[in-house]
């Protein structure tokens, strides 16, 4: 990066830091639900060492749409920080509304997961309650937000106007391990809108996610679910090397192996939120 | 959209294979190897043809060896 855009990030990123601790200190006690990803990371260890681990509770929702290696991920970062945490079983799959996996699915999980949240909370005595959303998160769809909305969830990095690259540069500065981690959200977002959310169809992306990593696949990868299909997308970067026939051939085999008849690599890469575009949703 | 088409436009510029149409999404079984897709280049522009007939997304097949993957295997 050029070194007056990366001091420009950096000097934009520290102010928003310290709103960040201002805008902890005025809400403490906070309860998190806790992803382990990049940013729920990130705003657990300012949390903690802005109020401390008896002000901060972390809370991690468990269901199958929730990737193990994720969990293990959250887990890690929390003992780094000395986050405390609670883990609760979620169970938004016995959901229908959320099975059917409608457009705003995200919203019946959301809206479960807040209610959970909102009870250990008030039991507990903590006031207040964060999510993770950042503030490029407000240009997506993200129905789940609704849910947040209705229940007086905030979101902190978005409202000090922290976006993704600066939680980044940040996270990289405190030494998180998340700082360079790929976004990874829920399971069932490889599933097409339509296409019943069910334990087995999730495992099956979960194992081809896994086999990829393991063969050595780096950056943002998805295993999106097409019946019978399976649609893989990586990176660019990635694509130039996985493109060569005979890692080609492993790929695919390590993607059949969790069970897909077909496996199909996109050419146009990685896409957050590809299924909405495949399915015609937008932020709007 | 129509996979027909988008496959006639693929093989005028070389890339011989056929199309299957999954709604917006288009699946590209291949006669060649896969090798020239290594390009970024040839990607974006066969990305943008399948844009112009109206497909979100174009993914190359994969045959994955007999005996190796899914016990689902195709014949």
């Amino acid at each position: 990066m050029d070194e007056t855009l990366e001091t420009g990030l950096a000097a934009r990123a520290r102010g928003k830091e310290e709103a960040l601790a201002s805008w902890l200190r005025e809400r403490s006690p906070v309860l998190l639900g806790f992803s382990g990803g990049v940013d729920s990371a990130y705003l657990g260890c300012v949390a903690v060492q802005t109020l401390g681990p008896e002000k901060v509770l972390a809370v991690i929702g468990r269901s199958p749409s929730y990737p193990a290696a994720q969990w293990a991920t959250a887990r890690e970062v929390a003992e780094r920080v000395g986050l405390p945490v609670l883990e609760i079983d979620t169970h938004e799959m016995d959901d229908p509304r959320y099975a059917a996996n409608p457009t705003n699915r995200c919203y019946f999980c959301k809206s479960e997961l807040w209610t959970l949240l909102g009870r250990v909370a008030a039991e507990r005595g903590f006031p207040t309650i964060l999510d993770g959303g950042n503030a490029d998160d407000r240009t997506d769809w993200r129905p789940g937000a609704k849910a947040a909305n209705e229940h007086s969830v905030r979101s902190p990095l978005a409202e000090v106007g922290l976006t993704k690259a600066e939680i980044r540069y940040l996270s990289r500065a405190s030494g998180l391990p998340t700082w360079s981690k790929p976004s990874s959200p829920c399971l069932s977002s490889r599933l097409p809108y339509g296409t019943p959310v069910t334990a087995p169809r999730l495992r099956q992306v979960e194992r081809a996610e896994e086999a990829l990593r393991e063969l050595g696949v780096l950056g943002d990868l998805r295993v999106r679910h097409h019946g019978d299909l399976a649609r893989v997308e990586l990176d660019q970067r990635e694509l130039d090397e996985w493109l060569e026939p005979a890692r080609l051939a492993a790929l695919a085999a390590a993607v059949a192996d969790a069970g897909f008849r077909r496996v199909a690599v996109d050419l146009r890469g990685f896409r957050s939120g590809s299924l909405n575009v495949l399915g015609g949703v937008s932020a709007g | 959209m129509s996979a027909e088409a988008l496959q006639q436009a693929l093989a005028a510029l070389g890339i011989h294979g056929s199309v299957e149409a999954r709604g917006a999404l288009a699946i590209l079984s291949l006669e060649g190897d896969a090798a020239p897709f290594r390009d970024p280049e040839l990607r974006a522009r066969l990305v943008a043809i399948a844009s112009e007939h109206d497909f979100t997304n174009l993914a190359l097949e994969v045959n994955h060896p007999p005996g190796e993957g899914a016990a689902l295997h195709r014949d």
